[in-house]
């Protein structure tokens, strides 16, 4: 992966926004150290760029009194932090107990094969990323998916073009 | 005292000591396996290779209640009445499972892995491991990934102690290394465009209880069960790291730290580790040469010391004693010191004594746990002025020598060297052009050997015997581990044949003699230990030498039954 | 059943339940109102300890106690975290705690800091409950806004401050001290104990932390007395018993006609939960198996679905405990082997990685058990996965946290109690090789995402 001997991630210009150090630094009164802000600088950068480049993670260090190192730590633990962008609307599919027994990895697999996409990737067009959740607590509407902040329910393998045409179409009512 | 039974066997610990029942066990001469345990570290508990049984002993009853579940022994304080027990079929089934699931994805790399007959996964594995693989078979490459300009990561063969990235966050306080990813797919990393590049980086080297963190600087150079070691005592700066030379056909191969909380704990810089390239280089001199009008001839060593020696009478008897000066470079032994002073005032009470150059770079360079690099960089400035304060007179420092050669003042200089680096430039070597008779000691050719009448081959640290004594006071005894190239003595054969002393120099022998003389010296009458002695405030640590082996890191380990080492206090 | 008045789900289908005048409408706040006024913190700490109200997160350890180990004089902060990670598979009532009731759950976390001293409480929500988000933070907004939270609450010399903490999909953050490191901004590696959270938690200093469903419990307590809460459940058996008083969200799903959330007093039996309130195995079949509560307590059989789903009641049947409370049922038709598969994947998927036992375990059982399905196991696979479930976890003393032990029941049980199941599928999906004993090629998991 790195190597002593890569650069530091190039960039042109700071990825951090006036805006967005603004909305990380109004986390810091709220905890008595600034590491604690590590999650939250994340979720920052997360909302604005639905990813968190390479290039922000010094910046967010600085901030934060922190190494890069540290940062990128705490940051790869989760899965969920991607460093390019996600599709506009990033849908997890669960796969855990109560909707795989309900048939949820079918759905995921129509899903993906309808989309065009691996459990991961992003659909050419840039607005879907398809990735299998564990557990989503959405456990009464098994089999159920997550697309940013609605909830798809009771999920079949018959409504897949159903399902992702309404995923386009959250997509396309989302601004940028 | 508090008693502590371990495997049925009581020992007993001072009602003032911190242990864990790793330490405690290793006193009762039992070894307990583990990875990611470091007393200078934080503990984490997280291989789970150290767990056993323990319980309490009631004092009144002799009743012994043992708690069901195991425990790491890293994380249980040895207390009164605590009952260990390592060796059970229960503890055996545990440290099988742990060893089987580090072994599960580990490259068998051994044959071309530099930890081999160092590393703790085979000797673990001997001891304590299945012997034969119940997983399934993954064949896999181990990846390497650099990470700095001494460090070198090989992917796959970590265990995931943490110790590395403990180090970087608590001791040097850089935060280079990282983990990357979760679960099995952990990996150690350092983010791109910050490597690893403190001048602490080589400590992680040493951390790593396997071959993934691999130094670039010994990387397949040497097979570890070929090196002996020896201890000695770093000189590239007044620290004074305590150290081991690593060895084999007198070639010196590494350098790692040795305990010594009255130093450098379990640490050294990158400087003393790596720099190391005047031991071995081809310029060294090798032999006394003698600047004559038709150049220069080489000696023998009886001719050639007779002739300075005589030259040396001479200048003082013609011209008086005040007229030599005899510079005790900071890179000599306290004993060389003590026997070249003691010549040069044999030759004439007035002559000078001088303490040679001491380098300074920069400013001292104190890390996150204290540690530091200072910038005064040799090993024995302050036992060199002890000395030049006992025996008094005419004595000064390198800038007072200066003055003195420029207003001419001066015949003759002998000038002790023994530096590693280049000390001396052009132009300061040219004011010695003055002096009628100008000898230089040392172990490089530099701008002013050119300039001597005759050159003495000296030695460098690593291959002497005898004591420096560095910033705060603390006395240690270095032990050569390389001869000086053929042709070389070491530096204290000289004084000592110079002083008409018959046979071979014996460092050991001249150190009480120093102590017997010198006041300062006097605590080091009896011998030196090997965590040193602190000459300024008379006190301090005693790490106790036990029967079993060093709780510290990696070293040769088919020695570890044979040699004493230093038990380690926790810090925690 | 008819007897039972809910007391968590109470207002959650009234409309706007989640805003703060509908709260007070149903009485809220009430509570908070009277430990104000009159008890102090050392009071409402018995009031809670005398109802032996336990932990709804999973462990079941009694809220008053782990209040109790406070150290009575440190200077302070002391720090309240509350755990809304909610992230063990088949669990979904704090979900609708938060989304439906929010004040509820408020009110509880600051009489539960009145009680401990703490000034400071942080909800640690994990990400994929965007609702529950907006939820919560507009019913603390309201809050602040009506001198519920901040400075000088209701008058009082009481303050408070409650952030939210957004988690980001690690199934590790609902441990304790996992989730004390990731909210200190760190990678969630839970924490060896000692030091326990009481004294050295959040941020070094003294910590509690509480589930969602827990704090929902406390104003109740504070209403109607510890007498009260004790009146449902099922009454301890003797000096080393707490008991399950109170009443419990029960989440039901799998194969199950009517999933959902259920109320009902502590105690009801598996069996009653899925035919009295869950309407039945789905598409008239019959039942197979249940998990008890949440994936991390193995499997009860369709025989086993007598056992009261109490503290103690799954234990007795071989189930490491009542966990959440999550019933999963499985019917007639399901593959025990897909069904552990999915378990080991998850827990492979989710283990942090700090300690061998698990990190290895967990990834070793992930690869057998696809190694099986895929028609290359051994007979001599299901000896490895006992000898491996057997050796991570807590309480045979191998690994810092209990994630092992979750790993390690679903293939206990699964294996010990469906263990024909297993040998049927490995013979006869692998007829040339089932009965070998040397180590096998593994195969490559692809296609599983980036963990």
């Amino acid at each position: 992966m790195s190597s002593a001997t890569a650069n530091a991630p190039a960039s042109s210009g700071p990825v951090l926004t006036p805006q967005m150090r603004a909305e990380i630094e109004a986390f810091l009164p709220r905890y008595p150290t600034k590491q604690a802000v590590t999650l939250p600088a994340l979720h920052v950068v997360n909302a604005h760029l639905r990813c968190v480049p390479m290039a922000a993670i010094p910046e967010i260090a600085e901030i934060l009194d922190l190494s890069p190192a540290q940062v990128y730590d705490t940051l790869s633990f989760y899965g969920f932090f991607k460093p390019e962008p996600c599709g506009t609307v990033r849908a997890w599919v669960c796969r855990s107990i109560s909707c795989a027994l309900r048939g949820g990895e079918e759905v995921l697999a129509a899903l993906s094969g309808k989309l065009g996409v691996e459990p991961g990737g992003t659909t050419p067009d840039g607005k879907i990323t398809l990735e299998f959740g564990e557990c989503l607590g959405l456990c009464d509407f098994a089999p159920a998916m997550l697309a940013g902040d609605r909830v798809y329910k009771n999920l079949s393998v018959e409504q897949v073009d159903e399902v992702a045409g309404a995923l386009q179409q959250q997509a396309d009512e989302k601004p940028g | 005292m508090a008693t502590i039974i371990i495997d049925g066997q009581e020992i007993e610990i001072d009602d003032n000591e911190r242990l864990n029942v790793i330490q405690a066990a290793d006193r009762a001469g039992v070894a307990i396996p583990f990875y990611c345990w470091h007393p200078g570290l934080s503990v984490v508990a997280s291989c789970r290779m150290c767990l056993v049984e323990t319980g309490t002993k009631n004092k009144e009853t002799g009743k012994i209640d043992m708690v069901p579940k195991l425990v790491p022994a890293c994380q249980t304080p040895a207390k009164d009445g605590t009952v260990v027990v390592t060796n059970s079929d229960k503890v055996k089934a545990k440290q099988q499972f742990v060893q089987e699931g580090l072994l599960l994805d580990h490259p068998v790399d051994c044959p071309i892995c530099d930890q081999a007959g160092e590393c703790w996964l085979q000797d673990y594995y001997f001891n304590y491991g299945h012997q034969q693989r119940r997983a399934d078979v993954r064949p896999f490459t181990s990846q390497r990934r650099d990470l700095g300009e001494h460090v070198t990561l090989f992917v796959d063969r970590c265990v995931m102690c943490s110790r590395c990235v403990r180090f970087t966050r608590e001791i040097s306080g850089g935060g280079e290394l990282q983990v990357v990813n979760r679960g099995s797919h952990a990996e150690i990393d350092i983010f791109p465009g910050f490597p690893l590049d403190d001048k602490l980086s080589g400590n992680v080297n040493d951390l790593c209880p396997v071959g993934a963190l691999c130094s670039k600087d010994f990387l397949y150079e040497q097979r570890t069960w070929f090196l002996e070691p020896h201890n000695s005592v770093c000189t590239r700066c007044s620290t004074g790291c305590s150290i081991q030379q690593h060895v084999n056909q007198n070639h010196l191969y590494r350098i790692q730290p040795r305990y010594n909380p009255n130093a450098n704990d379990w640490w050294m810089c990158d400087i003393g580790r790596n720099e190391n390239d005047h031991v071995h280089a081809p310029e060294r001199l090798t032999s006394i040469k003698r600047r004559g009008d038709g150049g220069w001839e080489d000696l023998l060593w009886p001719q050639g010391l007779m002739a300075i020696h005589e030259t040396l009478i001479a200048t003082a008897k013609e011209q008086g004693g005040a007229k030599l000066a005899f510079v005790l470079s900071p890179f000599l032994t306290c004993e060389e010191a003590f026997l070249l002073a003691s010549y040069a005032r044999e030759l004439a009470p007035e002559t000078w004594l001088v303490l040679g150059k001491v380098p300074v770079t920069g400013e001292d360079e104190v890390f996150k746990s204290g540690f530091t690099i200072r910038a005064e960089r040799c090993p024995n400035r302050k036992g060199i002025e002890e000395i030049l304060k006992h025996f008094g007179g005419n004595t000064c420092d390198w800038a007072g020598l200066l003055t003195k050669v420029d207003s001419g003042e001066l015949a003759a200089a002998y000038i002790t060297g023994d530096y590693p680096d280049p000390w001396i430039d052009d132009a300061e070597a040219a004011r010695f052009e003055k002096l009628a008779w100008l000898i230089v000691h040392d172990i490089l050719p530099t701008p002013l050997a050119r300039r001597a009448r005759f050159v003495i081959p000296g030695a460098c640290s690593a291959e002497k015997d005898g004591c420096y004594v560095n910033h705060a006071g603390l006395l240690q005894a270095t032990e050569w581990g390389v001869r000086p190239p053929e042709g070389s003595h070491v530096d204290g054969q000289t004084f000592g044949d110079l002083l008409g002393r018959k046979g071979l120099y014996q460092a050991a022998a001249v150190i009480r003699e120093l102590a017997h003389a010198v006041p300062f010296f006097a605590r080091a009458a009896e011998g030196v230990p090997e965590a040193g002695l602190n000459l300024v405030t008379g006190t301090e640590q005693q790490p106790r030498t036990t029967a079993l082996g060093t709780v510290t890191h990696p070293l040769p380990t088919f020695r570890s039954m044979a040699a004493p080492f230093l038990e380690v206090e926790s810090t925690t | 059943m008819a007897e039972f008045e809910p007391v968590l789900t109470a207002n959650v289908h009234k409309p706007d339940s989640h805003t703060l005048r509908v709260y007070r409408e149903s009485g809220g706040y009430t509570a908070l109102k009277k430990v104000l006024d009159g008890m102090s913190s050392a009071e409402v700490v018995d009031a809670v300890k005398a109802s032996n109200l336990r932990g709804r997160g999973g462990a079941g350890f009694p809220c008053g106690l782990k209040w109790s180990f406070l150290p009575k004089d440190h200077p302070g902060p002391v720090y309240m975290c509350v755990n809304a990670d909610e992230s063990e598979p088949g669990t979904f009532n704090n979900r609708l705690l938060m989304e439906d009731d929010p004040h509820q759950v408020i009110e509880g976390i600051i009489i539960g800091c009145y009680a401990t001293r703490a000034q400071t409480a942080y909800i640690y929500l994990r990400y994929e409950y965007p609702t529950s988000y907006n939820r919560l933070q507009a019913a603390i907004d309201e809050c602040y806004a009506n001198n519920l939270l901040g400075k000088n609450i209701l008058g009082s010399e009481f303050s408070l401050d409650i952030y939210l903490h957004r988690g980001a999909a690690a199934y590790i953050c609902g441990e304790e001290t996992g989730l004390i490191e990731s909210l200190e901004g760190k990678r969630a590696w839970p924490r060896i104990k000692p030091p326990f959270p009481a004294i050295e938690g959040a941020f070094r200093k003294p910590t509690v932390v509480n589930n969602i469903e827990t704090m929902a419990c406390v104003p109740h307590i504070i209403n109607r007395g510890a007498d009260w809460f004790k009146s449902m459940g099922v009454p301890s058996t003797g000096p080393r018993d707490a008991g399950s008083y109170g009443p419990k969200l029960y989440c039901l799903s799998g194969h199950i006609e009517k999933p959902g959330i259920y109320e009902a007093p502590l105690g009801i039996t598996c069996r009653e939960l899925i035919e009295k309130f869950g309407g039945g195995v789905w598409k008239g079949r019959k039942g197979k198996a249940a998990i008890p509560g949440g994936i991390s307590m193995g499997l009860l059989t369709e025989a086993e679905w007598d056992t009261p789903l109490d503290f103690a009641g799954p234990g007795k049947a071989g189930c490491l405990g009542l966990g959440t409370a999550a019933v999963v049922v499985l019917d007639e038709t399901v593959s025990m082997v897909d069904f552990l598969h999915n378990s080991c994947r998850f827990f492979a998927h989710e283990s942090c990685g700090q300690c061998t036992p698990c990190r290895e375990g967990t990834s070793w059982s992930e690869r057998i058990l696809a190694r099986i399905k895929a028609g290359k196991g051994r007979l001599k696979d299901l000896e490895l996965i006992l000898n491996i479930s057997a050796s991570i976890g807590i309480m045979p003393g191998t690994t810092i946290c209990g994630l092992a032990d979750g790993a390690a029941w679903p293939m206990k049980n699964a294996v010990n109690k469906f263990r024909a199941e297993f040998e049927e599928y490995i013979k006869r999906t692998n007829p040339s090789g089932y009965a070998q004993e040397d180590a096998v090629e593994a195969l490559e998991l692809v296609g599983l995402g980036v963990h």
